[in-house]
């Protein structure tokens, strides 16, 4: 009795200091407060994450994956809160535990109460399995796993291996829905004793000519034989099968043909039906799922559009091979010949930078127009961009300019971004946080 | 083999002998090359791995092709293996799990990983070259000091026997932490931790490496026209900077 009433006060007083803590980051101006308020709250009550959770009413969806989690999830919170449902949601990216525990703290009240009746967490793919340990999710969405900031953590099998055990020991109502396209997470899907179902690609007119060099598990994930691949829709997401062991992609639950997506893009098309088939568990209506991906615009940094002195900026989050990729692909399907680049080697971004030398920048130099660089690491960028020049000329329709300073880059991208078209910048996480700054003026913590 | 970027190298090299007129033909030596395809190259790239992946490759390069690969080093053939590849020429790896993958025994060292839960070695690596005769003809190009920058990532840790190191640890931990040496070198092959855009960072080597390739191709002298690395350096000198690294 004496310690249910301490457990209650401890997190009355974990709920009020992070409630403090979230005024006064936003008094001072210090940023959104999206991390600080969940550190400090569990500090004073460590099973703070737990409690809360337990009190979602309708349940709680994990999102996780390498690439593409703020998107879908925004996609999905908003297919949700058309229908009148109050949503708790970490949408600034802040996705290790104490992002977590922030988001659902900014809906309690200071009684300890929770009042949403959804919440959907983006979840780091390292931090899953501790997160599972401390709740239950109703639904997990699988993207994708691709070879992303491996310098903090170690290796796609290492985390794949760490997902099944934890996924397996689930209540089997959980229902678990994976990308089909990429080859560990459909056999991860196999593999589980849960609801399963399936999101992917079933259009081999999106087929690439090529496979991307970015591409990193296309060995069996069941046996180790190489895998064949009927058409790669990008990265190693695609339509394949094990000559050796059988194994092959999982049966989709949706027909992919049959939906719009909403952004640019093909990893936005993965993203569309991803948050559907979730949208559809919960009981959303068709006419509801499709006019609110008619009706969506981009989170922040993630093909957000920005109009800055009469220009049009559209920002791409450009964080690993993959992404970046298909932001260069994005880039070239529409029309725009200037392109500002920002590379930074902080913690959020990864401090290993050698992923860009598995990035196709050769299309971009082909492109021509003129490309800025700019970021912590503006050589490395200019030295992968230089030699992504095929011929023993340099190209004289690419404009290559160097700019150390950010705002000085920007400035630059802006006077060259001739008056109705777009200036494109792709930036690294902590760069695209920064870029926003100097664009908007304001801060995200 | 390619993860963390080590496509760098091949794409370094390739460019740097296109842009000085010469034709090249870039073979991956993947599961479906042959003995008599590693037999004709004159200049190896290796690179990294997932462990898994690792297991893979050593399943394949047995019998002849294994063979073909040890008589391309013995003979002098330059190469570069970064990460995951030397640590299948040397004689085993033990991976974080899982069994002793044995391997080439061509460098005399021995790696293995010390567990899933071990620290992983992270970070920007400076190195001086110490490999007497390379640092030698390393410095005849440059005419200076030649200093290697470069990125380590990696779990397994490797101990030396009787084979000359790379060089020395200026910043970084290198083969294993403890003895500040970093990589080895036998023969014209070189076996280093710092992977991917080694050599777009380090010109001289690269230039050294085909140089030592054509040389031998055409038996007789070859040197190389200057490229313009303007931003080569500068990317060197951002970087020694920011290490406070005084090199050069
Ligand atoms: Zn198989």
């Amino acid at each position: 009795m004496k310690n249910q009433l301490l457990n209650k006060l401890r997190l009355g007083l974990a709920v009020s200091v992070a409630k403090t803590v979230t005024s006064l980051v936003r008094i001072l101006r210090l940023g959104a407060a999206s991390v600080l308020p969940g550190e400090i709250a569990s500090r004073i009550q460590p099973q703070l994450l737990e409690k809360l959770s337990s009190q979602v009413v309708q349940g709680m969806i994990l999102i996780a994956g390498t690439n593409g989690k703020t998107t879908t999830s925004l996609l999905l919170r908003t297919m949700l809160e058309r229908k009148g449902y109050r949503v708790a949601h970490n949408a600034t990216g802040a996705n290790l535990l104490n992002g977590l525990t922030t988001a659902l703290l900014e809906n309690t009240n200071l009684f300890g109460h929770l009042t949403v009746d959804y919440a959907i967490l983006e979840v780091d793919e390292n931090v899953l399995p501790k997160v599972l340990s401390s709740l239950q999710p109703k639904i997990i969405l699988c993207l994708n796993l691709f070879r992303d900031q491996l310098d903090r953590y170690g290796e796609v099998d290492i985390i794949n291996q760490r997902w099944r055990e934890a996924i397996a020991t689930l209540p089997l109502e959980t229902i678990v829905i994976p990308n089909a396209d990429d080859p560990t997470l459909s056999y991860l899907g196999q593999h589980l004793p849960q609801q399963v179902l399936f999101f992917g690609l079933n259009e081999p007119e999106q087929y690439l000519d090529e496979i991307p060099h970015a591409v990193d598990s296309i060995y069996c994930p069941n046996c180790g034989h190489a895998l064949i691949y009927q058409g790669v829709y990008l990265s190693h997401l695609g339509d394949f099968h094990c000559p050796s062991c059988g194994f092959s992609k999982g049966k989709l639950a949706l027909d992919s043909c049959n939906w719009p997506q909403i952004l640019i893009g093909l990893y936005n098309k993965y993203n569309t039906l991803a948050a559907i088939l979730a949208a559809q568990q919960l009981g959303v209506d068709e006419a509801s799922i499709r006019d609110t991906i008619a009706n969506f615009h981009a989170a922040f940094g993630r093909a957000e559009e920005l109009k800055v002195s009469g220009k049009q900026v559209r920002i791409l989050l450009s964080k690993n091979p993959v992404g970046m990729n298909e932001t260069i692909r994005a880039v070239q399907q529409v029309s725009g010949q200037t392109t500002l680049l920002v590379l930074n080697d902080r913690i959020p971004d990864g401090t290993d930078v050698s992923w860009i030398w598995d990035v196709d920048t050769e299309k971009l130099v082909e492109q021509g127009g003129t490309l800025i660089v700019s970021g912590d690491r503006v050589y490395d960028m200019a030295l992968r961009l230089r030699y992504s020049q095929n011929g023993n000329c340099p190209n004289n329709h690419l404009q290559l300019i160097i700019k150390e300073d950010l705002r000085d880059a920007i400035a630059t991208a802006l006077e060259q971004t001739p008056d109705g078209e777009t200036l494109h910048i792709l930036p690294t996480y902590s760069a695209m946080l920064e870029v926003r700054e100097v664009l908007t003026g304001r801060k995200i913590l | 083999m390619s993860t963390y970027g080590d496509r760098g190298n091949v794409i370094c090299l390739e460019r740097r002998l296109s842009w000085r007129g010469y034709e090249v033909k870039v073979m991956p030596l993947d599961q479906s090359a042959t003995a008599t395809d590693i037999s004709q190259v004159d200049l190896l790239v290796g690179g990294g791995a997932q462990d898994r992946q690792q297991e893979i490759v050593m399943r394949d390069l047995k019998g002849s092709k294994a063979e073909a690969l040890r008589d391309r080093i013995e003979r002098g053939t330059p190469g570069i293996f970064t990460c995951g590849a030397p640590q299948l020429l040397g004689h085993y790896y033990e991976p974080a799990l899982g069994v002793r993958i044995t391997g080439l025994g061509l460098f005399d060292f021995v790696s293995v990983h010390p567990g899933p839960n071990a620290r992983r070695c992270i970070g920007n690596l400076v190195i001086r070259v110490t490999a007497t005769t390379l640092a030698q003809e390393l410095e005849a190009i440059t005419d200076s000091t030649p200093y290697l920058i470069g990125f380590e990532n990696h779990g397994g840790r490797t101990k030396l026997g009787q084979v000359e190191p790379l060089g020395q640890v200026l910043q970084g931990l290198g083969n294993n932490g403890e003895d500040g040496t970093e990589g080895a070198v036998y023969r014209n092959a070189i076996a280093t931790y710092s992977h991917g855009p080694l050599l777009p960072k380090n010109p001289f080597l690269a230039d050294w490496l085909l140089q030592t390739a054509l040389t031998q191709k055409y038996q007789k002298p070859i040197s190389l026209a200057p490229l313009d690395d303007t931003l080569a350096t500068q990317a060197r000198e951002a970087m020694f900077k920011r290490l406070r690294v005084r090199a050069g």
